[in-house]
């Protein structure tokens, strides 16, 4: 059975592409970003921050691979969001969501690169 | 201020490429000087390589925001050096391959980051031509 580090891995993979694709389909369909997609957006943080957590587990025992490489994917992986949402906040124009799709595929990638280098 | 920075929307298709390049920024970045420090010898071209496409794209993202408020020289120089960039460091990768034993952000094209650091450059031309039409009728 996977770890649980590796499980919440998938979840939120899932979870950034789904938040990737309604945001793309806002931004396609040009219409004004939603209340509902910065909801979704920052759960998809909220998940990240508990990867981040249980990725700490990492360094018990003889701790990842290349330290400095994984300590990059953590950092990463809490902070693009966050930086997405504060570049567009307060408009509500429909690339903003294009703004999040970019931001939520990266931090889907930075998940899948979390757990290789874990 | 000039009319046409103050005419100029905020929203727009920049602010995806803003986010790209500011992504980009911070991988290549933090990719090369992680590689730099810690695997100098293994492929100093490729990491050397790697840092200057980052400082590349900190430069890019400075030029598109300044184009998104019309003013477009220095981005029309800076996609220009990128897409250069890009399409050197991709061919002798390919073709010097003892140069690079280790991949760099723009190796193949940009194969590592599903080539959209070669698409990025032509983007920002492509938002930047009518960036430069629409300043110019308005």
């Amino acid at each position: 059975m996977p770890s649980v580090s590796t499980q919440i891995t998938w979840i939120v993979v899932g979870y950034a592409v789904l938040v990737a694709l309604l945001a793309l389909m806002t931004a396609v369909r040009k219409q004004e970003r939603p209340g509902w997609l910065d909801q979704l957006a920052w759960m998809l943080e909220a998940l990240l921050v508990v990867r981040a957590l249980a990725g700490l587990g990492a360094f018990s025992g003889d701790g990842p691979p290349s330290t400095s490489t994984y300590v990059g994917y953590l950092i990463a992986s809490v902070c693009v969001l966050p930086i997405a949402m504060k570049s567009i906040e307060g408009d509500r124009a429909s690339w903003s969501a294009g703004v999040i799709t970019v931001a939520a595929v990266a931090v889907g990638v930075i998940a899948v690169r979390l757990e290789m280098t874990a | 201020m000039s009319d046409a920075t103050s005419t100029t929307p905020r929203s727009g298709p920049h602010q995806v490429l803003l986010a790209f390049y500011a992504l980009f920024t911070l991988a290549a970045g933090a990719r090369s000087l992680v590689q730099l420090t810690t695997q100098y010898d293994e492929a100093p071209v490729a990491y050397w390589l790697s840092l200057a496409a980052a400082v590349t794209y900190a430069l890019g993202w400075y030029a598109i925001r300044e184009a998104s408020v019309g003013r477009t020289g220095f981005a029309s120089v800076m996609l220009w050096i990128e897409l250069g960039g890009v399409l050197t460091v991709g061919t002798l990768s390919l073709a010097v391959r003892e140069w690079f034993p280790d991949a760099s952000v723009w190796s193949d094209y940009g194969i590592g980051y599903g080539f959209v650091p070669a698409v990025l450059p032509i983007a920002g031309l492509i938002w930047l031509r009518r960036q430069q039409r629409s300043h110019a009728v308005g």
